[in-house]
């Protein structure tokens, strides 16, 4: 395994403490790729779930301008490709930290906690409420753009929304502050990261009907 | 320590051109004197260089605006919209085919060929003449060599095949793609050095053959997109389709079956479809003509501009569709968008404007040139990527979603749609039987669950895993989407560290050593082919000089009697010559015919139109 600068490390070319493993904000050198970094190194944040998006972004367009493979176009071979690595992992780090389902589920896996399929069974009551919604999806599905049956989509929608957020706050209160590694806790994390998983499936459903909806109005 | 940047804002030997290599029309810019500049053709005020080629009946290849003037005479031997063959194969693209007068075919990796005068030509190759043409204008322009490296412009919703194509088709033109930049993207570009203000902005880009919509932040110089949706498959194009549809069921009854098939008909019909939808932009009514002497057809029928928008009301609605979903993806509403941009000579039709307006509840951009301000936005991005400025950054995204097959067909999602480029992501695979040593992927890019609905971007084998029991090989296959938005794989065995190797033969497209080969054979024709085209374009300036001499030289007031008779000596030399082979001769013959005319230009000048012709040479006029 190669030598991974984690933030509080020394650059290996200037000897300042970075930031990120994928780049020394010092001496501007690219840093060699380490496989997979955290997330949180890469944009060089505290590892914590609750997350400030302004910041955040800010610390993505700052390192983009110093990595981006665009500003790089005039180095050696190895510099460039460098560039095109650490901005793809800086990128992917982004993608994760920016959404709350996606950093939840990196923090359960980087514990050690409990994968998706570790998890499968859900409890039979809300199997039941599931089933009910793909009901109400399906009819809506067959039925003329006006009728009863679709108009039932807006209270079910409106009600999805209304318990990811309850869940989504439930896994944030078990997530601050970050639990240890296999602590328990994360058990009930990953059976509610699922459940949502359930929720945006049926809710995904009904953003693409009310496309072909929006499509077919005119 | 400090950063030493290089010093390359001196050396114009860096300077990148960018080039808007469009379905219909193509424009180069470049960087200069502090702003990006549309390379426009010495003498001419219009940017743009036709898409098109021609390909004469004693060899060589017209391309650009002497290629679109013989299409109108000759229709059977020219060639549109290239653009919507690339990447695609036999079966994608037939509908394209009926309007094209050339056998199309496909290789057996899957490679379109359409067959031209006996020879076979890849939408690659032929599309890399109309990149080398764009060059040669720009070098003209500069009065210089243009650069060799350029950013090329592609519709954000292309996919892998249609951007390797593309790369493909500039290398086979001699050029180093410094970046493959979306269209859209370059637009906002423009836009942004020309408002410089932060916000959110739509981009709507309908040209000749695709669409995109493309939702972009703009804050303190960097050019984040959000989300992108499309079709590469809707433009300008399918918008005179539907005159063409209108003229060919009301010339059924008078028409026999063939000639009704005959894409070269077809083809004559397009192109008056074209100039009277042009004509619709800016006037409530315009003529449709379809004459065909040799087919004993002579017809017109006016066309009412509410006409025309009823019919392509389901065209602009699925433009309008696409705007729903980069909104939904984007996760914002119409209220959020500051700036809506128009890009894309299709976006002159009134209904086309008018619908945009309504959607997004503002009046969009206007400021900009549709047709250039891709073009100029590439100059733009060439400008960074020279090392001119750090001041403007783009962070764009993927437009579809990559994913493998899976056991039973479904689609396992690798890489996300509008996740920012460039970026990657590693899966863990493992093997089903002992001593197994390869796996096979089928790798495709689209949104369906279901593999054969989405696009396959070709079979993955993966070789070389160390024989061991099944499920113990630990295969990390990274994906990577480069900055251009192209697709890379490699793969490594983890209990072993043996890199797997990674054999991906792509669809519809050219392997690298097909491109060398290509490369070295045009090497071996190059003077062949540029004589038979030099001529041919000879040929067409002569034509265009003595027809402009039979319809001026009669009314011209002033010229003497020796003038008179040295211009028609000209052109009957000329003409004469033009039926040679020997290209001296007949660039001699044309240089005595221009500088013969040169009294007749300036009597032309001279008279009422003075003002209007001023700065222009006869062929011109």
């Amino acid at each position: 395994m190669e030598h991974q600068h984690a933030p509080g490390e020394e650059c290996p070319k200037c000897w300042a403490k970075v930031s990120t493993p994928l780049f020394c904000e010092s001496c501007k050198a690219i840093l060699p790729a380490t496989a997979n970094p955290s997330p949180f190194d890469a944009l060089g944040v505290e590892p914590s779930y609750p997350i400030d998006a302004m910041a955040l972004r800010k610390r993505l367009l700052t390192l983009s301008r110093q990595l981006h493979p665009d500003f790089h176009i005039h180095a050696d071979t190895g510099t460039r490709a460098l560039a095109e690595r650490n901005t793809a992992e800086l990128n992917a780090a982004f993608e994760i930290l920016s959404d709350d389902f996606r950093r939840a589920d990196w923090i359960v896996k980087s514990l050690a906690g409990p994968s998706e399929s570790d998890e499968r069974q859900m409890p039979s009551e809300f199997l039941a409420e599931v089933m009910e919604w793909n009901e109400t999806v399906e009819d809506a599905r067959d039925a003329p753009a006006d009728s009863p049956a679709r108009a039932e989509l807006d209270p079910l929608a409106t009600s999805l929304e209304e318990q990811r957020a309850r869940v989504m706050s439930e896994i944030s209160d078990r997530l601050v502050p970050l639990p240890e590694a296999h602590a328990p806790v994360l058990r009930e994390v990953r059976r509610r990261l699922n459940a949502v998983r359930y929720i945006d499936r049926t809710l995904g459903e009904i953003a693409e009907l009310r496309l072909a909806d929006a499509s077919s109005e005119r | 320590m400090p950063f030493l940047e290089l010093d390359v804002l001196n050396n114009p030997n860096n300077a990148i051109l960018g080039i808007d290599l469009g379905t219909t029309n193509s424009v180069a810019a470049i960087w200069q004197d502090g702003r990006p500049t549309v390379l426009r053709p010495p003498g001419q005020n219009d940017g743009r260089i036709p898409s098109v080629l021609h390909f004469p009946e004693d060899g060589g290849i017209v391309v650009g605006r002497n290629a679109r003037a013989l299409a109108t005479e000759s229709p059977e031997s020219s060639l549109f919209s290239v653009k919507r063959l690339m990447g695609r194969g036999l079966e994608d693209v037939r509908t394209d085919l009926d309007g094209i007068p050339f056998e199309g075919s496909e290789t057996d990796s899957g490679l379109l060929q359409l067959e031209i005068r006996g020879k076979k030509y890849s939408p690659q190759e032929l599309s890399a003449r109309i990149l080398h043409h764009v060059w040669q204008v720009a070098g003209a322009a500069l009065g210089e060599l243009a650069p060799l490296r350029a950013v090329i412009t592609v519709p954000a919703y292309f996919d892998d095949a249609q951007r390797q194509a593309t790369r493909d088709a500039a290398r086979l033109a001699g050029l180093e793609v410094a970046r493959i930049v979306n269209e859209p993207t370059a637009a906002s570009l423009a836009y942004g050095l020309d408002q410089k203000n932060d916000g959110t902005v739509a981009v709507y880009d309908l040209g000749g053959g695709t669409f995109d919509v493309s939702i972009l932040s703009i804050e303190e110089g960097v050019f984040r997109v959000l989300s992108t949706s499309g079709d590469t498959h809707l433009g300008g194009d399918d918008i005179d389709q539907t005159l063409v549809e209108l003229a060919l069921s009301e010339l059924a009854g008078k028409a026999d079956e063939a000639t009704l098939a005959d894409p070269a008909f077809r083809q004559g019909i397009r192109l008056s479809a074209e100039k009277c939808k042009i004509e619709l932009s800016s006037r409530p009514e315009s003529e449709l003509h379809v004459v065909a002497p040799e087919h004993g057809i002579a017809w017109r029928r006016t066309i009412r501009r509410a006409e025309l928008e009823e019919r392509i009301a389901p065209l602009i609605q699925r433009t309008l569709d696409a705007c729903r979903r980069a909104m939904a993806d984007a996760k914002l509403q119409p209220s959020d968008i500051d700036e809506v941009v128009l890009v894309g000579g299709s976006t002159r039709v009134p209904a086309v404007r008018s619908q945009v307006q309504e959607f997004f509840g503002r009046e969009p951009h206007t400021a900009l040139d549709p047709d250039e301000v891709v073009a100029l936005g590439a100059a733009v991005q060439g400008h960074v990527l020279s090392g001119g400025t750090r001041d403007m950054l783009l962070l764009d995204v993927t437009p579809l979603s990559l994913g493998i097959e899976t056991m039973g067909g479904a689609v396992s999602k690798v890489i996300d749609r509008n996740s920012p480029i460039p970026t990657q992501v590693t899966e863990g695979y493992t093997t089903y039987a002992d001593n197994q040593t390869g796996i096979d992927f089928n790798i495709v890019q689209g949104e369906r669950e279901l593999a054969r609905d989405c696009r396959s971007l070709g079979t993955m084998k993966l070789s070389g895993i160390p024989p061991l029991p099944a499920g113990m090989a630990r295969v990390a296959v990274r994906f990577s989407l480069d900055a251009d938005g192209v697709l890379n794989v490699t793969a490594k065995e983890e209990s072993t560290g043996t890199e797997a190797s990674i054999d991906l033969a792509p669809m519809h497209g050219l392997t690298d050593p097909e491109v060398e080969q290509m490369l070295l054979d045009s090497y071996d024709h190059a003077q062949e082919d540029f004589d038979a085209s030099r001529l041919a374009n000879l040929r067409i300036e002569i034509g265009t000089m003595s027809r402009a001499v039979s319809s001026h030289l009669a009314s011209a007031i002033g010229l003497d009697r020796d003038t008179v008779l040295d211009i028609e000596e000209a052109v009957a030399a000329a003409e004469k010559s033009a039926t040679t082979s020997d290209v001296a001769a007949v660039q001699a013959a044309r240089d005595e015919l221009e500088r013969a005319t040169l009294p007749l230009a300036a009597a032309l000048m001279d008279s009422v139109a003075k003002r209007a012709l001023e700065g222009k040479t006869l062929d011109q006029v």
